[in-house]
């Protein structure tokens, strides 16, 4: 009884609190049986209607401590952006001042941040102070251990020193490494990324330049005999691909949650084929035999407002890219890729509801690792580990879907439903635990006569997500029949 | 075979973590508040000075304002209904030239109390304390029925439109490093799961709950042979 109207208490608030910008809002309020899931006080609440309180000052200086690795620099820059710089006025309830420490913990350099003033040189004149206390920034953005038919295993990690040299610099490297699939002809597999970030040039509303690296040495399988749904790796043969190259971009965040960003990737391909007595019939590798070149220039836009970035609530992102590879570049591929992904969340009076909507059409002949593979859309398959397939997997087959003989194709787009209700919020190393349960349609075709009525299948996946301190990790029945983790 | 035993084991798991929502919750801890009756409005009165821990005391000679934010709410037991909420909110600001603490405090009805002290223990006393704090007029309780009152203090809360704010830097850690996908999943979006702290949306919180009480005589019983025994928390 005593836990339900420590609930109540939350919705007596909320129904109090006058109307809100419900679309906007961060997480619920919580539901009147989980009284760990509080609500964030309205701004009617958390704020006196007159705002002054207490003296003003006037910065004469601004003092970072505890900064033994990020740049001074880095942090008096954040603060300027607001307008916390030497001879500004600032009010001692200054809402300028929780901005600036939560921006400052929003880069992720941080375990605390705390703003205070001391003197100056004449009453009314302060120190502004900024005591920081640094964390680690060396982090794990994604494991890759996973296991297949064709494939006894692979493995490998990305990571990233996210403030290098104390200057907001990002250096990653990533690396997956396989056994040798067992398709004939096959290669072991080997992927390499390095990647290196600066932070935007002219402070934070400036552009932002980044460069990635890549290598993969690695096969791609073509059946050659068998049904379409029999992923018996002998069935298959096997091509040797190894790429090298990188991606320059550029990015500008503007307001409205806008972000748009423009790249050029150059890249170096060197195509073996199995040998032509390895199939009956004419296969089409989607690469060019021997050495050939990618070169190609990209434009995105991305719009993002999800009222939170692991497990959103409302709000929506929808990024539109269209990447274009021409002889102009360099390359030996002439085509125009266009990829359009959205997301969008409705608050539900038990958790969210989530759409996620897929198109993407390469329009001209395109190497295959840049068509759209059926692993990176059916949740049901592993998908692509560092670009590389170590798969020969084919879609399951439910209720007449057709599917199987898809892998590399032209035309794909998917819809995809998503019900998650939060079961746990707490303090600790588990933040939070939603369950979710997923269901979609997808479709994929390299024929555009056929794209009325192209292949398609249901996928979905049903689960628990965790959002750890360490990262969020899945447990579901996709992770279990794609036998890759998290 | 082996792998649809393992997606059956999952979806078993997934299925048993729905119902143990309930059972994962803390228990809101009960503290004891006193209740009284002023000008016809129901009014409670209890300290929440477990707000400021030993970091947050020596934070109040910041020069900036800290924020007390109270919210309680009165529910009816039988019925669980919440039937009134009360707000009380303060601010304490630090003079680092005069070395005394002003404080406001207002109920949420418009009114403001200012006030000077000299120390944090006198500031916090000012800010965190609910005295005689009206929750409801009395005349809108029903007589016999038993309530019990929820609290809730936030030290420093962030509104609503600067958690959305925050939660949208935390989707571009690296604000302007984003890449474009190119096939792959390198340097998705995971990287600011891994990052950023949690944002909480206040500095610290308490929460409890009352002891139960009753609002004013119960029903008589027709015959009542044996007088009725005090009940516990029965004022008025």
């Amino acid at each position: 009884m005593l836990a339900r109207a420590g609930a109540r208490l939350l919705v007596v608030a909320i129904l109090t609190a006058g109307a809100r910008a419900a679309a906007a809002a961060p997480d619920p309020a919580g539901s009147p049986t989980d009284p760990n899931v509080d609500a964030a006080p309205s701004p009617e609440e958390a704020a006196f209607p007159d705002a002054n309180f207490g003296p003003h000052y006037t910065i004469e200086e601004v003092r970072v401590t505890g900064n033994r690795k990020t740049k001074t620099d880095l942090i008096v820059g954040e603060l300027a952006v607001l307008g916390l710089a030497p001879g500004a006025v600032v009010d001692a309830s200054d809402p300028r001042v929780e901005r600036a420490r939560y921006r400052l913990l929003s880069l992720g350099y941080f375990l605390d941040v705390q703003l205070s003033v001391t003197r100056g040189s004449k009453r009314g004149a302060v120190v502004l102070v900024v005591a920081v206390e640094e964390r680690g920034t060396l982090v794990i953005n994604e494991l890759f251990p996973a296991t297949s038919e064709a494939t006894l295993f692979w493995g490998g990690a990305d990571v990233s020193e996210t403030n290098f040299l104390g200057r907001g610099i990002n250096l990653g490297a990533g690396f997956v490494a396989s056994t040798k699939p067992v398709v004939p002809y096959a290669h072991q597999g080997l992927g390499l990324r390095l990647h290196l970030g600066v932070p935007p040039l002219g402070g934070p509303n400036g552009v932002g330049l980044s460069v990635t690296g890549l290598y993969n040495d690695g096969s791609e399988f073509y059946r050659v005999s068998g049904a379409d749904s029999d992923p018996d790796p002998g069935r298959f043969v096997a091509t040797r691909v190894q790429r090298a190259g990188g991606v320059v971009t550029a990015g500008k965040t503007f307001p409205y949650d806008l972000h748009a960003s423009a790249a050029l990737r150059e890249e170096w391909v060197t195509a073996t084929y199995p040998p032509a007595t390895a199939a009956t019939a004419p296969i089409d590798f989607m690469i060019n035999e021997g050495s050939s070149r990618v070169g190609t220039i990209a434009l995105g836009l991305d719009f993002d407002n999800r009222s939170d970035p692991v497990l959103p609530r409302s709000g929506m992102r929808a990024a539109v890219s269209v990447e274009v590879g021409s002889a102009l570049f360099g390359s030996d591929y002439g085509y125009v890729k266009t990829v359009l992904n959205g997301s969008f969340y409705l608050r539900m009076p038990r958790g969210a509801l989530g759409f996620h909507v897929f198109g993407g059409v390469v329009d001209g002949v395109a190497p295959y690792f840049d068509r759209f593979f059926i692993g990176d859309l059916d949740l049901l398959l592993p998908r692509r580990a560092l670009g590389i397939n170590f798969s020969t997997q084919p879609a399951p087959s439910f209720l007449g879907s057709s599917l199987a003989s898809q892998r590399y194709d032209n035309y794909a787009g998917r819809l995809l439903i998503e019900y998650a209700v939060p079961v746990w919020r707490h303090k600790g190393l588990v933040y939070g635990r939603d369950a979710f349960v997923a269901a979609g349609v997808l479709g994929m075709t390299n024929d555009e006569d056929s794209l009325t009525s192209p292949p398609w299948g249901i996928t979905g996946d049903l689960g628990i997500r965790l959002d750890t301190y360490v990262g969020v990790f899945t447990i579901s029945i996709a992770n279990v029949l794609s036998r890759s983790s998290f | 075979m082996l792998r649809c035993l393992a997606a059956a084991v999952v979806l078993a798991g997934a299925l048993a973590a729905l119902p143990e929502s309930a059972r994962a919750a803390d228990p809101v801890p009960q503290r004891d508040v006193g209740f009284g009756v002023k000008n016809g409005h129901l009014t409670v009165s209890v300290g929440l000075q477990d707000l400021f821990g030993d970091a947050e005391r020596a934070r109040l000679k910041s020069g900036f304002a800290t924020r007390v934010l109270i919210r309680a709410a009165l529910e009816e037991v039988a019925t669980g209904d919440p039937v009134a909420v009360a707000v009380q909110r303060a601010e304490i600001v630090y003079d680092i030239w005069d070395e005394k603490f002003a404080v406001r405090t207002s109920d949420g009805m418009g009114a403001e109390r200012r006030s000077v002290v000299a120390t944090p223990e006198q500031a916090i006393g000012r800010a965190a304390v609910l005295l005689d704090l009206p929750v409801i007029e009395g005349a809108r309780l029903r007589p016999g029925a038993a309530y019990v009152l929820a609290v809730r203090g936030d030290l420093d809360p962030i509104s609503e439109d600067l958690l959305i704010e925050v939660r949208r830097w935390l989707v571009q850690p690296a604000r302007g490093q984003r890449r474009l996908g190119a096939g792959d999943s390198f340097f998705g979006s995971f990287v600011s799961i891994f990052v950023n702290p949690r944002i909480e949306d206040s500095e610290r919180q308490v929460r409890f709950a009352s002891q139960p009480f009753i609002w004013g005589p119960a029903p008589q019983p027709p015959p009542a042979p044996p007088p009725p025994k005090p009940q516990p928390g029965r004022f008025r």
